[in-house]
């Protein structure tokens, strides 16, 4: 069975010359289908970047990248789009609402150009809110939620339309502890449904969570396959 | 994603911004507003000015004094005015014309009871009625033995009578001009200004008197007047009555070269080319004036649109990650930029018509909105909306969604 991704010696490389940043630099890495993962690292460390790679939102400056067994770099920018409407799910640090729709109507926003109907929609996305506990918050606006329920807002539209992949960058960053184990608890049921989860934390209880953790250190990935249990809270700190 | 979709997605944004949208359409409908009554103005003012110098009739002659070159109107230079004799020795002597009036204006102070008004005091004769072809809407107007006597009769304009007399009946009052007394004999049916000269509110009298009683002196050559109106037998005599009442005057007046005239004629025609000019002039100028009002809100769509679309590059970014296509994105800001050009067109057309029609109601020109200027302003402030709605939207989206997200 082919990996779901699969990292050739990646970079991204911003600016040039003497101002050139490496955020990523010659990063190989596999994941497997139905492989439940975090990335972790110091801040800066690009796992951010990596995880805009890997959703096909950045173009990597080198390396090949083969998503779902796809040549990523080959494609045009309609095709990608396509590809994260339908395979990826995203969670963005900073969640990324848009303030004007409300929370059912940014969640059903991927379905929308996904070309489902609209009753479907509103169904789905319904179903999806009440998934991470926002049942009875359909109609507010992002300005109206907390930062918590903003986060789950984001959840329930990465989720929405049933993806390959989740990706979600910091999901219980904002989170309390209670939210925290129930988004943990969404994360695990997607994954144990098929889905590939990949998310990027800082803190080692919920990384306990996952089955593996990737290690990201100035650009690079220093261990791809590290032990959940291994990962201890002077490892941040290094 | 269909268009049905794309438009309740257009709408929905719209709605949910309703500031910006508000702004944007500000714009559009302030530039067209102001294109569409401007121009109309302008045409209203042009379609005033003919009308009036219509109502002239086609054969009326003005005789006027000065000379037509330098135009010097009772200068020091001219030594003498036209006279009450020229205008009765055209009426004899010139075979093509059938009237001729002479009138002469002053200032004058009017008391009826205990009210006062002040108003023009014209003198004329009885030819006056005919060739300006006004009507007399109670009792008489003056006659050929008022004059002879200088009787002291008056025929009031319309709005003058009201104002003087109310609801009383002015026939048969005593009027009071400059302290004498004068009998009101007529009262004018409502004319409208005309040239500059409201007739409805101004007395009229026989010139005789108004010489020997208002004014209080003449010239040594008779009894001075403003100008002279004659009327033609016919339009094709319009030529030889020029060329004969011109070559009279010179007579008259002793004139030996042209360039001494001390009068000059003119007739609808070229007060019509005069007018023209001028209304020429003054419908450039409002073209201007909307053009550049047009620039001005269209820089003011131009620069929302500009600013709105940075703004929500983020939108776009976002739009691009959950699976929107470039052309999703295009058509999204395409529909917003139509719907925005279409409603402030609409309202920007309503909002001038209506100014205009306003206009026509409250002053005396038929303003009309012109379709060719409403056509141009929507044209042109929709041309702009799409335009910069759209373009810097492209951009935008040809942007990798992670770097349009990142904008700020
Ligand atoms: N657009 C950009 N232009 C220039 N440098 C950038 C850009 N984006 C990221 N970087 C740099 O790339 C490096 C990796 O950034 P990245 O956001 O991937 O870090 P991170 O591991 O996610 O950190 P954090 O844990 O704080 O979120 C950083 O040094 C950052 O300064
Ligand atoms: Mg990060």
């Amino acid at each position: 069975m082919p990996s779901l991704i699969d990292l050739h010696q990646i970079s991204k490389v911003y600016g040039s010359d003497n101002t050139e940043v490496k955020a990523l630099w010659d990063v190989s890495l596999t994941i497997d289908q139905g492989d439940y993962c975090s990335i972790m690292g110091p801040s800066g460390s690009g796992k951010s970047t990596a995880m805009n790679v890997i959703g096909c939102l950045d173009r990597p400056t080198g390396g090949q990248y083969f998503f779902d067994g796809q040549d990523v770099a080959q494609l045009d920018d309609d095709t990608l789009a396509a590809i994260r409407n339908r395979k990826i799910g995203f969670v963005f640090q900073q969640f990324h609402l848009l303030p004007q729709l409300s929370a059912l109507d940014n969640v059903a926003l991927p379905m929308v150009y996904g070309g489902v109907a609209a009753a479907e929609r509103r169904e789905r996305a319904t179903m999806a809110l009440q998934r991470v506990g926002l049942g009875n918050r359909l109609t507010n606006k992002p300005s109206q939620l907390s930062g918590g329920q903003q986060q789950r807002v984001a959840i329930a539209r990465a989720i929405v339309n049933r993806p390959l992949l989740l990706l979600a960058d910091e999901p219980t960053g904002a989170l309390d502890t209670t939210t925290t184990a129930e988004v943990m608890t969404i994360f695990e049921e997607l994954n144990q449904g098929g889905i590939t989860v990949v998310m990027v934390t800082h803190e080692p209880a919920v990384a306990r969570l996952t089955k593996r953790v990737v290690w990201f250190r100035d650009g690079q990935v220093v261990n791809a396959h590290m032990q959940p249990e291994d990962v201890s809270y002077g490892a941040l700190v290094e | 994603m269909d268009f049905r979709e794309s438009l309740t997605m257009a709408v929905k944004t719209l709605t949910a911004s309703k500031l910006r949208s508000g702004l944007t359409m500000l714009g559009i409908i302030i530039g067209n507003a102001s294109v569409i009554s401007m121009v109309g103005l302008g045409e209203g003012g042009r379609h005033y000015i003919n009308e009036q110098l219509q109502s002239l009739g086609p054969n009326i002659l003005f005789i006027v004094p000065g000379n037509r070159e330098t135009r010097r109107l009772g200068g020091l230079e001219i030594s003498r005015n036209l006279v009450l004799a020229d205008a009765n020795a055209i009426a004899e002597q010139v075979p093509s014309v059938i009237d001729v009036a002479a009138e002469n204006t002053t200032p004058g102070l009017l008391s009826f009871l205990n009210r006062n008004a002040n108003a023009s005091v014209i003198g004329t004769n009885p030819a006056f009625i005919t060739v300006r072809n006004f009507t007399i809407g109670q009792g008489r107007f003056i006659t050929d033995l008022d004059l002879q006597r200088t009787s002291a009769v008056a025929v009031l304009g319309n709005s003058l009578a009201e104002r003087l007399f109310e609801d009383q009946v002015p026939l048969g009052q005593s009027l009071r001009i400059n302290n004498i007394a004068f009998e009101v004999v007529g009262v004018l049916e409502l004319q409208g200004s005309n040239l500059g000269v409201n007739y409805d509110d101004a007395v009229i009298i026989p010139i005789t008197t108004q010489a020997s009683r208002i004014v209080g002196r003449t010239s040594p050559y008779g009894i001075e007047v403003s100008f002279i109106s004659a009327t033609a037998r016919n339009a094709d005599s319009m030529q030889t009555a020029e060329f004969q009442i011109t070559n009279l005057l010179r007579l008259r007046h002793g004139i030996v070269n042209v360039e001494e005239d001390d009068f000059f004629i003119q007739n609808q025609d070229t007060l019509l080319s005069i007018a023209d000019t001028i209304t020429s002039a003054l419908t450039l100028m409002l073209a201007a004036i909307a053009s550049i009002s047009l620039l001005v809100g269209g820089i003011g769509i131009m620069n929302i649109m500009l600013v709105s679309v940075r703004e929500r590059t983020q939108e776009i970014g976002l739009r691009k990650a959950v699976g929107a296509s470039q052309n999703d994105i295009l058509i999204q800001f395409l529909i917003e930029a139509i719907i925005l050009s279409a409603v402030g067109g609409a309202m920007g057309t309503f909002l001038g018509v209506s100014g205009i029609s306003l206009l026509s109601l409250l002053t005396p020109f038929e303003a009309s909105a012109s379709i060719s200027a409403i056509v141009v302003a929507v044209g042109v402030s929709g041309s702009i909306g799409l335009f910069f709605g759209v373009i810097p939207a492209r951009q935008a989206a040809k942007l990798d969604p992670i770097v349009a997200l990142r904008s700020i």
